[in-house]
């Protein structure tokens, strides 16, 4: 991300509502690698790729602000590697991790990761410290801490229907696995920041947080969530496209100051339940527009957000989630040029 | 008279031990195992499901109905066999190979149990040989795919072409499901039926055996 990229984010945040709006996107493995011409794992495993394909989006479209911007991931396999969840990969699909607790009883032995030494993570830190000098020539820096949030995390180390049936069956034990994966994601943060001092800002993404009722949420969700993102940071960016009513009027006692939601709820509803204290991404519809429409389609959804938005502070357009995969260079182009047209 | 409300409310809040000695105390008082299930758990479900899209009841809520429904099963379905009642139907259930995503599925199995179908659920991941192998075990009628994700709706076709080229496709159904889905993309690939959500699924399934 580019200092000038960070300084319009920030001033978002900080309630400034600028001309044009700003757009940004959520880019990482389900669009970028085929976007650019590579196979999923040939840009996991060749730096290179990685590099390449990350600058040549950030050419593309150099008016648009890409998330959280040179974002070392490996699909939903990062953080349960660490925990010792086998990561399956095919040649062009999206990686995961096998679960490892059978039994909420497994919870009992289930230790702490280092993340500095454990699964794929110090894969993740050395391919970032490899480029870094590349990544800043070209005119970046790294900005964000990532990782997945504590139940997410939960989900894969167990399964989302196992764990969400043993927060109602055993909700001791489900206390006890959060408490230790947050534990981990609070290493796991402090190290990111460690080794690259550029960092400013945690972006967490979780979407099973979605799917609990509210009192589930303030035992499973809010205590653990607000030790993840407590760290001095600028700016705390939480994704959640399930959906994100349930955990919205939390969010700014969590920290939490930008937000990128799903298409379920309104840009005003959000703004609404956050108190107006949480800068948006969103939310044109990722896949049923951003891939599948047409550049009209686009057009019409982009013209529609803007003209349902009353209060345009502490917005930036974008479609409601991560770049779906198969986003053609098109619509992207569209949603930019409308934006940036109607806001002028 | 046996309190059906009771049992209900056992279900309803997904108390599975309290559904559980329900379902003994009910049939040594005499209570038939289908008036347990056209009484009992049933309405209780539809209840379930109908709190669920009101947004009142949770994914974990719903979970939890599920499995105090499937304990009751466990005591039922022998019960049943003996008197020569059938569920209503067998159905092996998975996300096609290559998606993780599980919750929508989930919640479906969940229904279609409730529903008196006897659901054999695969996981995630699920590669076309695994539907073929249980779909033979089991002796299914019904298999239901599920997909999340534009790039794995192609996988759900892989599927339905390898159960053909097992010589299954005549034995079997197939419906299909998940958000990116649609009925004409369900016919195009050559399912029997497509289900938008799942309550709906559960008729579905029964439209698809004529039961
Ligand atoms: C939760 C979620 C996840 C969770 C999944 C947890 C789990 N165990 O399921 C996690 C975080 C793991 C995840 C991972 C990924 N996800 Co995801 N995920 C979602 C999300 C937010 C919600 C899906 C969901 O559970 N909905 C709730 C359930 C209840 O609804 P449902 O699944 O549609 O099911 C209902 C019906 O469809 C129907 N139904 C479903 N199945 C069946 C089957 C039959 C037979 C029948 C009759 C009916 C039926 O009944 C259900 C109940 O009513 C969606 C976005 C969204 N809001 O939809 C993205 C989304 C599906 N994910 C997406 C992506 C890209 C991914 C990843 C590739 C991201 C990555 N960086 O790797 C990975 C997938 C990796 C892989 N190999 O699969 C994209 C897909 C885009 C596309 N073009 O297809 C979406 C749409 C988000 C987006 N940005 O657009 N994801």
């Amino acid at each position: 991300m580019k200092q000038e990229q960070w300084e319009t984010l920030v001033a978002v945040i900080r309630g400034e509502t600028l001309r044009p709006l700003p757009t940004g996107f959520i880019i990482d493995c389900p669009w970028l690698p085929n976007w650019a011409g590579h196979a999923i794992l040939d840009y996991f495993t060749d730096d290179r790729a990685y590099l390449a394909d990350n600058l040549k989006a950030i050419d593309a479209f150099p008016s648009t602000i890409f998330l959280p911007g040179f974002w070392s991931e490996y699909g939903m396999c990062t953080e349960p590697s660490a925990f010792g969840a086998v990561p399956v990969w095919e040649e062009n699909e999206f990686p995961f991790a096998k679960k490892v607790i059978r039994a909420p009883a497994d919870v009992e032995r289930l230790e702490k990761p280092n993340p500095r030494k454990e699964g794929l993570l110090p894969f993740v830190i050395k391919r970032l410290q490899h480029l870094e000098p590349e990544i800043e020539k070209a005119g970046h820096k790294i900005r964000f801490a990532v990782a997945r949030g504590p139940l997410n995390i939960a989900s894969f180390l167990m399964g989302t229907t196992e764990f969400l049936t043993a927060i109602k069956t055993d909700p001791e034990r489900m206390r006890q696995l959060l408490a230790i994966v947050t534990d981990f994601l609070v290493d796991w943060i402090a190290f990111q920041r460690e080794c690259f001092p550029s960092i400013d800002g945690v972006l967490l993404l979780d979407d099973i947080v979605g799917f609990v009722s509210k009192r589930d949420f303030e035992t499973f969700g809010l205590p653990y969530l607000k030790r993840a993102f407590d760290t001095d940071v600028t700016i705390k960016f939480f994704h959640n496209d399930a959906p994100c009513k349930v955990c919205a009027p939390f969010l700014p006692e969590i920290g939490v100051n930008f937000l990128n939601f799903g298409v379920q709820h309104t840009l005003n509803e959000m703004k609404d339940w956050t108190g107006g204290k949480v800068a948006l991404l969103g939310n044109v519809p990722p896949r049923d527009v951003l891939a599948d429409g047409s550049p009209e389609d686009v057009r019409r959804c982009v013209t529609d957000l803007l003209s349902a938005v009353e209060d345009r502070s502490r917005l930036i357009l974008s479609c409601g989630g991560g770049m779906p995969p198969g986003a053609p260079t098109r619509n992207i182009e569209t949603f930019i040029a409308t934006a940036s047209e109607l806001t002028r | 008279m046996y309190d059906f409300a009771k049992f209900r409310e056992a279900v309803l809040t997904g108390d599975a031990a309290a559904a559980v000695s329900l379902t003994r105390q009910a049939l040594d008082g005499g209570v038939e195992p289908v008036d347990l299930i056209s009484q009992g758990i049933s309405p209780a479900m539809n209840e379930v499901g109908r709190l669920f899209e009101e947004g009142e009841y949770f994914v974990p809520e719903l979970l939890i109905s599920a499995r105090a429904t499937k304990a009751v099963f466990e005591i039922l379905r022998p019960l049943l066999a003996k008197k020569g009642v059938q569920s209503a139907g067998r159905i092996v259930l998975g996300t096609v190979q290559g998606d993780l995503h599980d919750i929508g599925k989930n919640l479906v199995a969940a229904m279609l149990e409730g529903g008196g179908f006897e659901v054999t659920d695969l996981g995630i991941n699920v590669a076309p040989e695994r539907f073929i192998a249980a779909a033979r075990d089991t002796q299914a009628q019904i298999i239901g795919l599920s997909a999340l994700l534009t790039t794995t709706m192609p996988a759900m076709k892989t599927a339905i072409d390898a159960f053909r080229e097992a010589g299954i496709r005549g034995r079997v159904k197939v419906m299909i499901g998940g958000a990116p889905i649609t009925r004409s993309y369900a016919e195009s690939i050559g399912a029997d039926g497509y289900g938008e959500n799942a309550a709906v699924s559960v008729d579905l399934a029964r439209q698809l055996i004529g039961a």
